[in-house]
């Protein structure tokens, strides 16, 4: 599996690469029993702090796409819910594509359209996170 | 290790003076040998006179540079931090400085007078042992407090140039305010056999001025000691 | 990962005559993190360093480092030897060859790692036999770096690790921090490449004239931190964002850019109120977010 953090995103490293191994399972890259990386290893390759990646697979283990074993590493384990994820990514990008579709006629550029869903991302995200 | 590294620091310093003393005095002995010959026996003894007083000027030069160095002087060539950082304390770091330029300095007296002894022998007019070992007490006893002077002013003067230019600067200070005021407790003359040599015979007398020698070692550990608190208190 | 700290001082002061180097620093570096410390040429992030160490006494304050008070000489030779530091300029004795300088430091250390050692010199390609006087920078850096790193000790603390490095040099540099983290090393440095900080830190301080500006995780800081640019149908209403977390505002006739630390959501909902036009949030880098704590001091 290769992996990409990006730090200048206003998102914490350890939520990227959480939101990373998740798209990887949902996509079958990942598959389940296969073996992370270790801490250390995963840390060195991505030039990022081993508390980034172990936050991620700890939260990932609450999540129970992971599995930790002690002194082994860290297992996937997906379930049957991603298939149903799966279909609901695809679904939601079939939507989003009609919405945009919509903006274009319009008479919305590209770039706006860009600016308004990160703008509304973000401010969602925001809220959230307050609640 | 300290002591590997202060070797390494002065090595360059203590050889080249080493060599040029060594080199002196063999070549002025044994220069001045041909030329006493035929009137040598008080001749000759004067003439060990003469080449300690050159002896003691340039062995004082080099204790001088030798004395020079420490964590003052790295502070201005930008290594202190490096030494500081050391688990080690800043006593310890000047104790074992002090340590190997001592050795060094007595090394820098025995080995001319040395020289002398069997440049001496081979030339065919031998010198008795005892005059060259009072040479060298007399040399090393009592001009260790120049040395001493040195690490002190090593340890007050920052400056790469300007703490060697004020070492030399006090002891010339020193022999003369000693030589017009007090010339008892001139260390200079001490050091030279003033005080001891025999003016008709130009031989050393057999009592050395040993009072001289313990006073001027003691004053070179008190200074040694109060460069060891100034550096432990300053400031880096 | 435990929150006790490492370093904490209390009200830290140096001065220097009338220049107080470092004023009344409240710091704490938590164990088992990289932390970073920021901050402008001469904002007295060195000093800090130095008083740490006990090679600088403190004019005010005091602190510990390892649990122990670094105003107590003993306990300081002993925390020297449970931390490695990397003084910013890095010195190295010039008349020493590059064998003679590490076989110096080595026995020095109980927690000297030969194998690492050997490692590292293969590593950086460093030429053992040549004098420390005729090494270029970068080589000395790394030199500089391979004395700490062959060490395994509780706190590492790097004054401007990168400098002279290549970014080769860099990316190894890094490398070598992150493992060391992973090997249960507290990492403390201080840095002025932004982009090398964000990558691997957990923590940043920044410092600015003796003082913390920034104290925070830094995902807390990615989360937090925003630029919200609007725009008005009228001249922009400055003072009806002037609120908590909002660090700078910048206007020009109708459009309004603000910077804030935290409440973005509430000055997104207070410009959908005020019937902003647009209104755009973005991240904000910590490179942007240094600028702008510094430059507002």
């Amino acid at each position: 599996m290769f992996y990409k953090l990006t730090p200048t995103t206003g998102q914490p490293l350890y939520l990227q690469l959480m939101q990373q191994v998740r798209h990887a399972a949902e996509t079958g890259a990942l598959r389940d029993g296969d073996q992370l990386p270790g801490i250390r290893t995963l840390a060195e390759e991505l030039v990022v702090s081993p508390n980034t990646v172990a936050k991620a697979y700890c939260e990932l283990e609450h999540e129970g796409l992971l599995e930790l074993r002690q002194g082994l590493g860290a297992f996937v384990c997906v379930k049957r819910r991603t298939r149903s994820l799966e279909n609901d990514v695809n679904l939601a990008r079939r939507r989003i594509r009609d919405l945009i579709e919509q903006l274009r006629e319009d008479g919305l550029l590209d770039a706006e359209i860009r600016r308004a869903f990160e703008a509304e991302l973000l401010y969602a995200a925001e809220a959230v996170r307050k609640r | 290790m300290l002591w590997y590294r202060f070797w390494l620091e002065t090595r360059a310093r203590f050889l080249t003076s080493l060599a040029t003393v060594t080199i002196f005095c063999g070549v002025f002995v044994y220069h001045a040998e041909g030329l006493l010959r035929p009137q040598w026996k008080s001749g000759f003894n004067r003439l060990l006179f003469i080449n300690q007083q050159f002896l003691v000027i340039m062995w004082i030069l080099a204790c001088v540079l030798l004395g020079m160095g420490g964590i003052v002087r790295e502070k201005a060539v930008g290594t202190s931090s490096l030494t500081l950082s050391l688990p080690v304390r800043r006593a310890t770091v000047l104790g074992v400085r002090v340590g190997v330029g001592l050795a060094e300095a007595i090394v820098l007296g025995v080995v001319p007078w040395l020289t002398v002894f069997v440049i001496s022998a081979w030339a065919g007019m031998p010198i008795s042992i005892t005059q060259v070992g009072s040479y060298i007490v007399l040399l090393t006893g009592g001009g260790l407090v120049y040395f001493a002077m040195a690490v002190l002013v090593s340890s007050l003067v920052v400056g790469e140039y300007t703490a060697p230019a004020v070492a030399f600067g006090v002891v010339l200070l020193s022999v003369l305010v000693f030589d017009n005021w007090i010339p008892r407790f001139n260390a200079w003359r001490l050091v030279t056999g003033d005080f001891s040599i025999d003016r008709k015979t130009f031989l050393l007398g057999k009592h050395l001025p040993w009072p001289g020698i313990l006073a001027s070692l003691a004053v070179a550990a008190l200074m040694v000691l109060a460069s060891m608190l100034v550096v432990e208190r300053r400031e880096f | 990962m435990t929150n006790e700290a490492v370093i904490l001082t209390q009200g830290l002061t140096k001065s220097y005559g009338n220049r107080e180097a470092v004023r009344a620093l409240n710091l704490s570096v938590g164990r088992n993190r990289i932390t970073a410390f920021l901050g402008r040429n001469g904002a007295g992030k060195s000093t800090t360093i130095k008083v740490l160490l006990g090679m600088v006494r403190a004019t005010a304050g005091g602190g510990t480092v390892l649990g122990k008070q670094i105003t107590d000489k003993k306990a300081n030779l002993d925390t020297r030897r449970r931390v490695a530091y990397v003084a910013e300029d890095k010195p190295l004795y010039g008349y020493m060859t590059v064998e003679q300088t590490i076989s110096f430091a080595r026995s020095f250390y109980s927690d000297w790692r030969t194998n690492v050692e050997r490692q590292l010199l293969r590593d950086y390609e460093l030429p053992t036999r040549q004098k420390i006087k005729q090494l270029s920078k970068g080589m000395r850096t790394k030199l500089a770096l391979l004395l700490a790193f062959a060490r395994r000790p509780e706190l590492l603390i790097l004054d401007e690790p990168s400098d002279g490095l290549d970014p080769v040099g860099i990316e190894n540099l890094l490398q070598t921090l992150v493992a060391q983290s992973a090997d249960g090393v507290t990492v403390f440095f201080s840095s002025h490449q932004i982009a090398e900080v964000e990558r691997v830190a957990d923590h940043v301080c920044i410092l600015e004239k003796g003082g913390l500006v920034v104290d925070a995780p830094l995902d807390e800081l990615r989360q937090s931190y925003r630029r919200i640019d609007l725009v008005f149908p009228f001249p922009a209403p400055e003072r009806e964002f002037r609120i908590s977390g909002v660090e700078r505002i910048r206007t020009s006739g109708h459009q309004m850019s603000v910077l804030a630390s935290r409440n973005a959501e509430a000055l997104v909902e207070r410009a959908h109120c005020l019937n902003a036009v647009s209104v755009e949030v973005a991240p904000v880098g910590l490179r942007e977010i240094f600028l702008e704590t510094v430059k507002e001091n």
